[in-house]
């Protein structure tokens, strides 16, 4: 697979969103299991490429379980669509607040959405794994569009 | 990677890679494809995933892929694995997020001349009637119960709502419902992301798009179906909305530990699954069809929505403008049918992922009125270029548990079609072609920009000459309405 980076402020909120004939993937890193959730969730929301509509002011809680790290990733960006959908918001912003191999608890912070519509429909499996590497935590996620 | 070595041609369009290509194959591979679409196929991880599929337990005779396969997650799209059972597995990632993801297709005997002149204005129509992105909001405002209602008895529920005809429901798959729907089984959430999204068009690649149908390669056939060349169609594009990808998420996360529960190994987590007759099986089973039950109903009311935005604007104007329903189609789903495998009638647990049903003369399960010429089989091109009406045939019958393609298949990753195509600039493309695009995202327009597909005619091509569908009629798109 080819690579196209669309985002690299440094090392570890850097994404990478990888080629996928048809759907959405991208690469995210994080010194801690904590930071490699956040960078999911903003590296979801760049793909999607919505934004809150003025003021954003919104800031939901959530939390999340999940039987190992993969299933606790892909539950948890499956929840943030889940509320984006039902609650008619965008995220932009993610907080987590503590979180370990099998739960987690976070902070969304957004707003109302415009008009412009989501195209994930859900976060997949699909070979994933949350790898250790030398600076931390690396995993790529496809998402279903 | 696979490449062109693995295989082993067995036929003029037919790849075979033997069960001796991996050590957890349970089955061999086989490819339907010319020379050029396998080209295609070998140039991103589809084949891989394929190989993949020949893994899962209880898998028999070959894991199939369609011309049309292109890599999607776990299962390639264009994908057929029927299990036997009743130990085999059902995989909620098989049938995919979008639980009965299918097309409608509604003619009429109006004429293109007659409908052109009012062409825009029955594209703003069906704009404004017919809601469109992933989370819009349709029509109806459901109670529980009625929601339970929809999900166990699908189009029919329409039935009495007066948003179906009799005569839609016989030509619709399953006769617009799926039995074995149990909304026990569907999760709160799944019920919440339903509850007002019947009657919405959703994203992505889903569509409505008014056609003209421009040629017919069998007269008698389409005669019977309601085709007439220069005639107009209209062909409806959407699957279960954001209750069968809730749906489908409950039981991907489920089955992570499922799959431990029964020790079964797998190459792909996308993949996961759990015997058929066991509880969990049978729980998703339940839920799948409630959602694909749901689907139906989804396009069913959109058949209403655009029947009504053809009488709002073609009233008194035009003729005979009354639309009828040639066939409705499922393109992801997993079902149980009962298939002959080397003289044994077995009951199998086919799922079809981006691969449409495609039941030869004589299946008992067709309407009295079609089984005598097959099942209709409706394979929506890119948009802006043609989609093509089949029928089902005794040969997908004998090789691939009456299966056939879906659609054009991508050869183009979403990211890239986006940097190379200005959404606005391919709609004025369209329109300098005399196609009319209603679209609510320009990017969304790039992601499927022709471009990104195969040739949708070069596919059909090859289940026509293997014998696993047979070509009946060519549409060609004069306006489409997406997400």
């Amino acid at each position: 697979m080819s690579r196209v980076r669309i985002s690299s402020v440094d090392f570890m909120s850097s994404f990478e969103e990888i080629e996928h004939t048809a759907d959405r993937a991208f690469r995210v890193r994080g010194r801690t299991l904590a930071e490699l959730l956040e960078n999911a969730a903003l590296a979801m929301s760049a793909v999607d490429g919505l934004k809150p509509g003025a003021k954003p002011s919104i800031t939901r809680e959530v939390k999340v379980n999940g039987v190992d790290r993969e299933t606790l990733l892909v539950n948890w960006l499956n929840e943030i669509l889940y509320m984006e959908q039902t609650r008619g918001e965008v995220y932009d912003r993610f907080h987590i607040l503590e979180a370990d191999d099998h739960h987690l608890r976070a902070q969304l912070h957004g707003g109302k959405s415009s008009s412009t519509v989501s195209q994930i429909k859900a976060a997949t499996f699909h070979n994933l794994e949350v790898k250790q590497i030398p600076e931390g935590l690396e995993a790529t996620v496809v998402v279903d569009v | 990677m696979v490449s062109e070595h693995n295989l082993v041609r067995v036929a003029e369009y037919v790849w075979e890679i033997p069960a001796t290509f991996r050590d957890d194959m349970r089955v061999p591979a086989r490819l339907y494809a010319d020379e050029d679409l396998l080209r295609a196929a070998l140039t991103d991880n589809s084949v891989v995933q394929l190989v993949n599929t020949a893994t899962l337990p209880g898998v028999i005779k070959h894991a199939i892929a369609m011309p049309d396969i292109h890599q999607g997650y776990g299962f390639p799209i264009g994908g057929v694995v029927a299990t036997r059972l009743p130990h085999g597995v059902i995989s909620p990632g098989g049938v995919g997020y979008d639980i009965n993801c299918g097309v409608r297709l509604l003619v009429s005997l109006a004429a293109v001349e007659e409908i052109k002149p009012f062409l825009e204005e029955i594209a703003s129509a069906l704009y404004a009637n017919c809601p469109s992105g992933v989370g819009s909001r349709g029509p109806l405002r459901l109670s529980n119960s009625e929601l339970d209602g929809v999900l166990h008895e699908g189009a029919r529920w329409m039935l009495g709502k007066g948003y179906a005809l009799r005569e839609d429901l016989d030509r619709t798959e399953e006769f617009g419902r799926i039995p074995g729907a149990d909304a026990a089984y569907v999760s709160a959430r799944a019920h919440e992301r339903g509850r007002d999204q019947l009657g919405t068009l959703g994203a992505g690649n889903h569509f409505i798009e008014v056609d003209r149908i421009a040629e017919v390669y069998d007269e008698a056939i389409a005669a019977r179906l309601g085709i007439y060349a220069g005639n107009v169609a209209v062909q409806i594009h959407c699957g279960s909305r954001g209750l069968g990808h809730q749906v489908c998420e409950d039981y991907v996360s489920r089955f992570q530990k499922t799959v431990r529960d029964y020790g079964i190994t797998l190459p792909d987590r996308e993949l996961v699954c759990a015997p058929f007759d066991s509880s969990e099986g049978q729980e998703y089973f339940h839920a799948m069809a409630c959602a694909a039950n749901f689907a139906f109903a989804n396009r069913q009311l959109l058949a209403y929505l655009i029947r009504r935005s053809f009488e709002q604007v073609l009233a008194g104007r035009v003729g005979d403008f009354h639309l009828q329903q040639v066939y409705d189609i499922a393109h992801n789903m997993a079902k149980v049918e009962e298939h002959n495998i080397e003289g044994h009638q077995i009951r199998v647990c086919v799922h079809r992922k981006g691969s449409t049903r495609a039941f030869g003369p004589g299946s008992s399960v067709l309407p009295d009125d079609l089984r005598d010429i097959g099942q209709p089989v409706l394979i929506p091109g890119s948009m802006g270029t043609a989609s093509y009406v089949l029928v089902g045939t005794p040969g997908a019958m004998e090789e691939t548990f009456g299966s056939t393609c879906h659609g054009a298949g991508r050869v183009m990753s979403r990211a890239k079609a986006k940097k190379l195509v200005h959404g606005a600039e391919l709609r004025q493309q369209l329109k300098s072609r005399g196609i009319l695009v209603c679209a609510g995202s320009m990017s969304g327009l790039a992601e499927e920009a022709p471009a990104a597909y195969k040739d949708v005619s070069q596919v059909v091509e090859v289940v026509d000459r293997v014998g696993i569908g047979k070509k009946i009629a060519r549409l060609e798109p004069m306006a489409v309405i997406k997400g």
